[in-house]
Parts: C-alpha cells; sequence; structure tokens
C-alpha cells in the first residue's frame, strides 16, 4: 500500500483521529474493554516487534524468521486476552492494578485511501501494580484509522517498546 | 530468639532440611549469601551462553552474563567459539555495548584499545605513548574464560578449570535433555532474537518454578488456561503416570500423555507437525521418551536455565543482585521444520510464555513478592514448605535420576536445593557427590543406550 503524503491534513480528520486515540485509551485505562474492542476493525493486526542493540555499521542480516515479536494479534487473539482479564482468575490483577495512558505527539501522516489515515503517536503508560511498585513505559505507535460513518476503526497498529530490557515482569497492558 | 547475620563463612546446611523438606528464607534475599552464591555456583558451575544457531559464522557474536560477569560469546575463524571478559584489560570499561552482531575488532570505547575475535590486543589509539617494555600485547587481551563446550548446539562456559567435563556436568539428564535437543534428525536452533525483562526476585525462585512446579499451574494461570481453552480449567494430573527427575540439581518434571503442553500452546499445526514425527521420534529416543514429549513438563538445567519441552520457550534467569533477575528468553525449534511451523511455534510461545503471554503474565508477580516479603527481618526467620510427595520416590526401569511419582511434587526443587548446599559447601569439586549414581556412565549418544533406557 502506497502512502501519499498529507499536506496538510484536514483539520477535521485531524482532530476527530486524535479524539478517537484518547477516547481509546480512557476506555482502556477504566478497563471498559469491551468498548475498547468496538472500536477495532475486525481485520485488525495488533504488533509489537522485538528490539536489540547493534553496532550502527553492523550489516549482518536480519534473523531468518524475521524478528521476534511480543505480540501478532488478530481481533479473536485481542478478544481471547480481554476474557482473560473479564475471567475473575486472573490473580495478579485483583485488587486491580491503576494503569494511566497518556498519548502525544499525534501526527496525521497520510492517507493510503480515501476513509484512512496513517497516525503516529507516543504513548506513556504509568502503571501502579497491586505490590505498590510504579513502572512507566513509553513506546511509539503507528496505526492506520479507518473512518466508517461516524467512527473511526483501528486498522492497524505497529508498537516499538522503548526498552531494550523490560523493566516489568509481564507486558499485562494493551498498548 | 536470636536474629542472626550471616558470616562469611556460614554452615549452610543449617539453612534447610531436604529429608524433612523445609528451608530458610535467608537464602532469598540476603546479600551475603548472594555474593557466596556468585563465587561457589555461578564462577565454578558450567553456565549456558548461547545456542550455536545464533552465531553460525566467523565473527558472529553475542553478549551475555555468567553470573555477574559481563562475556562475549564470539564465533572464531576456525568455527571454534571463545568466551571472554567483556571487560577492557585497560581500566575495565565494557568492550561491547550491542547485544549481537558480526564483526572483526571490539574496540574499546575509553582510550581505544581495539582487540580481534578472540580477544587478542592487536593495538590502540595512539600506540606511540607506550614505550618498549610497558606493554606485553600477548598479556593484556580479553580474558577467555577456563573452557567452552557444546552440547548438541548448547554452548556451555565456565571460569572453573577443574570443573569436570560437560558430558559429566549433565550426566544422566542427557537423556532428558535430547528430548529437546535431538528429538528429530537436525537439531536445534533458535529464532527470532531475545527478549529481555527484568524482575525485582531472586533467581532461584525461577529455577524452582520450571524445575518441578506443576503444582501452580492449574491455580496460577487458571485464566490464562480456560482464555486459550473455551473456558475449560486446567487438565487433571495423572498422579500415577507422572514424574519428577533429578540429576545432581538439574530435574524435569513431566507427564506421559504427549499433548498436554502442545496443546497449551495452542497452535494446532504444531500438534499436527508433532503427531507426524512422533513414530521417528519413537525410533530415534524410544518409546517412552517419545510420549513424555509434548507432555505436561518443566525444566531447568543447574544452576540458571530453564524451558518447557513441547511448548518450546528457552530461558536463563540472570541474577542482578540478591532480589533481582533479567529473564531473557528465546524460542528453540528443531532445524528440520519447515518455516510456516518455525513461525506457528514462534507466535504460540509469544502468546503463552512471551512477557505479553496469556500464561507467562500470571508469574512474575509471585516470585517478585515471594522475595520482596519473604525479607521481612522476623519473616525471614520463618521456614518454607518443601515437603510435596516426600516419600513417593521410586526405582523407575526406564527412567534415570531420583525420579519421584506424581508430577505435583517438591521433589526436583528439593534436589536442587540439595545440589546448591553441595556447591556452597564443597571447595573441592572432585569430592562432589553425584545425586544419584550415574546410569549412562560413559555413554556417549543416549539413542545408543541399551534397550532397557531405550524402551
Ligand atoms: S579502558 Fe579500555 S581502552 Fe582504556
Ligand atoms: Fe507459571
Amino acid at each position: 500500500m502506497l502512502d501519499r503524503p498529507l499536506s496538510p491534513p484536514p483539520v477535521e480528520v485531524i482532530v476527530a483521529v486524535t479524539q478517537a486515540l484518547h477516547c481509546e485509551a480512557r476506555l482502556l485505562d477504566n478497563e471498559d474493554f469491551d468498548g475498547w474492542l468496538a472500536m477495532l476493525d475486525e481485520d485488525i493486526c495488533y504488533r509489537m516487534e522485538l528490539k536489540s542493540r547493534r553496532f550502527r555499521a553492523d550489516r549482518s542480516p536480519p534473523l531468518p524468521v524475521g524478528p521476534g515479536v511480543i505480540f501478532n494479534e488478530d481481533l479473536g487473539r485481542l478478544k481471547l486476552r480481554v476474557d482473560r482479564l473479564k475471567s475473575g482468575f486472573v490473580w495478579a490483577e485483583d485488587p486491580p492494578n491503576f494503569i494511566r495512558r497518556a498519548i502525544s505527539n499525534v501526527e496525521v501522516v497520510a492517507r493510503p485511501a480515501e476513509n484512512e489515515v496513517r497516525v503516529h503517536s507516543v504513548l506513556i503508560m504509568h502503571r501502579n501494580r497491586i505490590d505498590g511498585t510504579t513502572r512507566v513505559l513509553t513506546a511509539a505507535r503507528t496505526d492506520l484509522w479507518r473512518g466508517e460513518g461516524q467512527a473511526w476503526l483501528l486498522v492497524a497498529r505497529d508498537i516499538v517498546l522503548d526498552h531494550s530490557v523490560l523493566p516489568d515482569s509481564n507486558l499485562n497492558a494493551f498498548f | 530468639m536470636r536474629f542472626e547475620r550471616i558470616g562469611r563463612e556460614p554452615d549452610y546446611s543449617r539453612y534447610m532440611d531436604l529429608k524433612e523438606g523445609w528451608l530458610d528464607r535467608r537464602i532469598f534475599s540476603d546479600a551475603d549469601i548472594y555474593e557466596e552464591e556468585l563465587y561457589r555456583i555461578f564462577a565454578r558451575s558450567w553456565l549456558f551462553v548461547a545456542h550455536e544457531s545464533q552465531i553460525p559464522k566467523a565473527g558472529d557474536f553475542l553478549t551475555t552474563h555468567m553470573g555477574e560477569d559481563a562475556v562475549i560469546v564470539a564465533r572464531q575463524a576456525d568455527g571454534s567459539i571463545r568466551v571472554m571478559l567483556n571487560s577492557c584489560p585497560h581500566r575495565g570499561n565494557k568492550v561491547c555495548f550491542a547485544d549481537a552482531g558480526n564483526t572483526r575488532r571490539f574496540v574499546c570505547n575509553y582510550h581505544g584499545w581495539a582487540f580481534d575475535t578472540a580477544g587478542d590486543l592487536k593495538g590502540m589509539h595512539e600506540e606511540y605513548c607506550y614505550d618498549d617494555g610497558d606493554i606485553d600485547f600477548k598479556n593484556h587481551g580479553l580474558k577467555n574464560v577456563a573452557k567452552v563446550s557444546s552440547y548438541k548446539g548448547l554452548v556451555f562456559a565456565t571460569f572453573n578449570g577443574d570443573a569436570p567435563s560437560l558430558e559429566a556436568w549433565l550426566g544422566d539428564f542427557r537423556w532428558y535433555l535430547d528430548m529437546i535437543l535431538d528429538n528429530e534428525e537436525g537439531g536445534t536452533e533458535f529464532i527470532g532474537g531475545c527478549i529481555k525483562s527484568v524482575m525485582s526476585a531472586n533467581w532461584k525462585f525461577g529455577v524452582e518454578n520450571f524445575i518441578g512446579d506443576a503444582y501452580h499451574a492449574g491455580w496460577t494461570h487458571d485464566s490464562g488456561c480456560r482464555s486459550m481453552n473455551d473456558g475449560m480449567p486446567f487438565p487433571p494430573i495423572d498422579m500415577e503416570n507422572s514424574y519428577h527427575a533429578s540429576v545432581n540439581g538439574h530435574g524435569w518434571e513431566f507427564g506421559t500423555e504427549g499433548v498436554g503442553d502442545l496443546v497449551l500452546l495452542g497452535r494446532p499445526k504444531v500438534m499436527d507437525y508433532y503427531n507426524k514425527i512422533r513414530p521417528k521420534m519413537a525410533e530415534r529416543l524410544g518409546e517412552m521418551r517419545s510420549k513424555i514429549f509434548g507432555s505436561v513438563a518443566s525444566a531447568s538445567i543447574f544452576p540458571n536455565v530453564s524451558f518447557l519441552p513441547g511448548i518450546s520457550t528457552f530461558r536463563q534467569w540472570q541474577p542482578k543482585g540478591p532480589m533481582q533477575f533479567e529473564l531473557k528468553t528465546w524460542v528453540i525449534v528443531n532445524k528440520n521444520m519447515p518455516d510456516d511451523i518455525k513461525e506457528e511455534v514462534t507466535k504460540g510461545v509469544m502468546q503463552t510464555f512471551g512477557p505479553g503471554g496469556t500464561f507467562e503474565m500470571d508469574d512474575g508477580e509471585n516470585w517478585e513478592n515471594c522475595t520482596t516479603v519473604n525479607r521481612g527481618v522476623v519473616t525471614r526467620h520463618e521456614r518454607l514448605h518443601y515437603r510435596c510427595g516426600i516419600g513417593r520416590q521410586i526405582e523407575h526401569d526406564t527412567l534415570p535420576g531420583i525420579v519421584y511419582r506424581g508430577q505435583y511434587n517438591d521433589a526436583n526443587q528439593r534436589g536442587f536445593y540439595q545440589r546448591w548446599l553441595d556447591m556452597m559447601t564443597h571447595d573441592d569439586f572432585s569430592k562432589m557427590p553425584t545425586r544419584p549414581e550415574p546410569r549412562l556412565g560413559n555413554v556417549a549418544e543416549t539413542r545408543d543406550l541399551p534397550g532397557l533406557f531405550a524402551l
């Protein structure tokens, strides 16, 4: 899919997509997972790839079966994760962790189709766990959003986590 | 009651009674005990450093740790592998900050001393400042470890010149290891990189969980299991036909039904693949091992490597202080698998036991809170219970090692802490007891074992 550059992007689109990103963060912070799932396109592709530290001059070939991925989820898999969280058997989340997401650097960069936009954003996730410890994670996201009538749906999200060593024991949260 | 602080040479047998089945909580947080572990266990054991497939070509390297010592693992032009301290002999700076890659030289950032991939000092910035006699290049390379050896793709190294051969170190555990390393022609490889995460927990909690703690799975992972299996809880364990086996502190707990872990992986194509090769596996490793492979199982290699055969996550618990470790995880697959099956395995591992996996997410906080809460000044003097299944030891015709019946058991954990105690206690490596007496003896290849074992 070839991206046509967008300059300047239409203001209504920027506003609508930014609102969608903020709304999504609020739904997740409030554990309204069904509300969040309703914002996803049925063909959602949700990925987080691994980063490793290499020398800038290192030209050795990439790994044979692609880089490792932490998340590579479709809608079914995301629903499964939500079902797990809602199952009432997730001891590590009971009492709940407090999670707050701040979204920033929203940049609508391209319009691959009439009703689609490519969007960069930055996520800062503040996670206060049941044992009182706090972890802060940051990530960059590149999304594809599609306008369907009044709503915007998330079609694809590529997440790049800014940590070569995860500073937490798990990634029990959506980014 | 007296709350004593531990001196430098305590009698470590005070911290456990494995015949009775208890441990002292101080071994999970005490700074002095931890320091001694670095000296007596990590500086003297064979430690996993790489899989051969991670550094296939000359000049390929990766960086890792042996205990808390940073090392470089590098493939040489002649195909051999060298392991050396990742610390410059000039002022000690770290020489290589990359995780992995390919290079001809490691050049230190501080004053530009340059080393080849064998660790030999080759030159430096402004070399003229050293007069004749100031420096002997031959003695100022990166310090190589005492021994490097491979077992079926896994590369181990040790700082201990007196360590027994790697084969002897692994001993009869090779019979079990071959189920993951040699279940198909062509051996194994790591694919897709390494995930690192840091946990505020003592390293032993990770190892002991994988060495024998099947017991936690049905409770801790209830939510993950139900979400992966249409709301069904963890399948009941067959206590008659499942086992713990312990060899020199290594341990493998397993069922014999052949499918449990493959079901948990949640990738039907992978299950089909193993079902297809299973008859061949039986010819190769014997009927028994072909039935163990794929069942609900977990294992650890002493001191700090663990894996789930069948689910294919492979990991190392790197100590970073008494109350912290860095967990490194990889995906291990059979080299001869078609690419789409390898891809399926990778997906399955990430979805189950990656840091965002439906099972992995339940574990970390338990280990972290076992560590921090055990440290309370009064709490630390209470004993922990390790007595589960203490009367269920059996002699088994086919299974080597110290074998206990019933997968829900603390037997392998007791075996692990027994080895821990042996290493903390014995100065002389040659006096260290072998537990149990080996059956395999000098058999080089467990596939060639007498019929008894191949059953
Ligand atoms: S510390 Fe490495 S060159 Fe000086
Ligand atoms: Fe677990």
